[in-house]
């Protein structure tokens, strides 16, 4: 069962003061200047963990799916559901903030909003497959067929997903940090920064859990007022 | 040890074989390949006009092609089987594993018998030039297996699903970008020349790899689509 | 009508998806409105931007979460009122 109550009470309390913690870090502490990025390097706080809570709920969606097969309870199929729906509100996110804030340093007087970088069109083809998924459950009608089918298919998107991250770096250039030729992560940030860049993702990630919980116990409830008025 | 493995084995030929059968006997699959094939590079040579297209263009070209007929043409290769209820005969016969098997290598030999249709009108129409014979058949072999692979499994996803038309690309494309780098670059190189074995060696190795997890992934996950 | 001799693309030595940043001249533009606006204070308003994109994003989330609640709502009526009525 989703955590209910004074649980979830109290984790989403701490999430919400943790992300205006984390916001206001994010603009009032001083950061280095990098030529290019100057005040947009605070991006990182907001763009970067978009992605890290996108990836986290897609293993929660799989990690789902895995456990309904095994068990064929109908909870697991809706918690897959909505993990999934949520990270691919992130996701849209993640892709919707790098898409501006490339346009204004990497492709400032080029006009240019989208490039073929492996980050973005990773994401792109993860949403791109996110879709493939509500789709195929649009296309089912009886609960227990459609659970289990696109159970089948989530585990199949996660077995193959691991490639791209191989192969896509190997075949486009990359202007993300850590890609060849250009300075890693670490080198690039101040350690102030990436405190505050890994509260960020760890507080993101909590406002994952905060909706999905949220959207799971509706979901449930949905399913027990259906029940007892068909009766 | 040796006798479960050769009754899975026979089992999984007698799909196999039974597919073949049913195939030489209407020729429905190869037909509608022969002709899609043939008709989408014809419509690529209208479109693209008289001016000669680089090796990366062609062999990308060339993998569309190959991808965009084998969602046509593998996505009834279960829902036929719904179709004439023989699906639940095959059921009570022959092992989740033995039917994945029998149909992936159906619709392995099926892909590869589209691939040299598409390779020869491409030579002949579009004037592909191959410098490493044996490094394209390697990645159109590699590519082939991974294609078959993933399309099998979802083909029978999509059996069971109730709008069977257009669901099968939606559903293989994405998983299959990786794929498609590697295929096309692997093919790029064979098409140029030049040291062409030592260029493709890491996209060789993807696809491998790739064929590898989505047969291994596909024979586990196909369990539970094919035992309700 | 002229026929335009064929030029052959040099792609020898190009990467896959060629991209347009790397080639050495690029064309650069004079900024436009939206570049001017965007740049200015150290381009602190590309932060306002991303922040407000996710905002917006996450508010949009929760108002279709309310939808929800809100259908399940008038279903929960809906069937209460029905159950409650002598027909």
């Amino acid at each position: 069962m989703p955590v209910s109550g004074k649980t979830y009470r109290r984790i989403r309390n701490i999430v919400l003061a943790w992300l205006t913690l984390v916001a206001l870090a994010g603009f009032l502490l001083d950061i280095p200047r990098i030529n290019i990025l100057e005040h947009t390097a605070r991006n990182l706080y907001f763009h970067v963990p978009m992605w890290f809570t996108m990836m986290a709920a897609f293993f929660v969606s799989a990690w789902r799916s895995g456990q309904y097969l095994r068990s064929r309870d109908p909870l697991r199929d809706t918690q897959a559901l909505e993990a999934a729906r949520v990270g691919a509100a992130f996701g849209v996110l993640g892709l919707a903030t790098g898409v501006v804030w490339a346009r204004f340093t990497w492709y400032v007087g080029q006009g240019i909003w989208w490039n073929f970088d492996p980050k973005q069109t990773m994401a792109a083809v993860q949403l791109l497959i996110y879709g493939a998924y509500f789709t195929l459950r649009s296309s089912v009608e009886e609960p227990e067929k459609r659970g289990r089918i696109a159970a089948v298919y989530n585990l199949f998107a996660a077995a193959c997903v691991p490639f791209l991250l191989y192969a896509l770096p190997r075949q486009m250039e990359s202007l993300h940090p850590g890609a060849e030729g250009n300075p890693a992560f670490s080198d690039i940030t101040h350690p102030t920064m990436r405190v505050v860049f890994y509260a960020a993702v760890v507080g993101f990630i909590g406002l994952f859990w905060v909706f999905y919980t949220q959207r799971v116990r509706l979901a449930i409830l949905k399913e027990r007022i259906e029940d007892a008025f068909r009766t | 040890m040796k006798e479960p493995f050769a009754r899975w084995f026979a089992g999984a030929w007698a799909v196999f074989e039974k597919d073949l059968r049913l195939e030489l006997r209407n020729r429905h699959a190869a037909g509608m390949l022969l002709m899609f094939v043939p008709a989408s590079i014809l419509l690529i040579f209208f479109a693209a006009g008289q001016e000669p297209l680089s090796p990366r263009i062609q062999a990308g070209l060339l993998w569309i092609v190959i991808l965009f007929a084998a969602s046509i043409g593998l996505g009834r290769s279960f829902v036929s089987e719904a179709d004439r209820d023989t699906a639940l005969f095959l059921r009570m016969h022959a092992r989740a594993s033995m039917v994945y098997a029998g149909k992936l290598l159906f619709n392995f030999l099926l892909i590869l018998a589209l691939d040299v249709v598409a390779v020869l009108t491409m030579m002949l129409l579009l004037h592909l030039q191959v410098a490493h014979g044996g490094l394209l058949a390697s990645a159109i072999l590699l590519g082939s297996l991974g294609l078959a692979g993933a399309a099998t499994l979802l083909a029978a996803l999509i059996a069971q699903a109730a709008t069977r038309g257009p669901l099968l690309p939606v559903l293989l494309f994405p998983l299959l970008v990786p794929l498609l780098l590697s295929a096309a670059t692997a093919t790029r190189h064979a098409l140029e020349g030049g040291d062409g074995w030592g260029a493709s060696a890491e996209s060789l190795t993807t696809l491998t790899a790739f064929a590898g997890v989505a047969i291994t992934a596909a024979t586990l996950l196909f369990d539970f689509i094919w035992n309700d | 009508m002229t026929i335009h001799p064929i030029q052959e693309a040099d792609t020898t030595n190009a990467a896959p998806y060629d991209t347009i940043w790397t080639s050495q001249e690029v064309p650069v533009q004079p900024p436009d409105a939206l570049e001017r606006t965007m740049l200015a204070q150290d381009k602190l308003y590309v932060v306002l931007a991303v922040v407000l994109i996710i905002w917006i994003g996450l508010a949009a989330f929760v108002l279709r979460t309310d939808r929800k609640i809100d259908r399940l709502e008038r279903k929960l009526d809906a069937s209460i009122s029905q159950e409650t009525s002598p027909e």
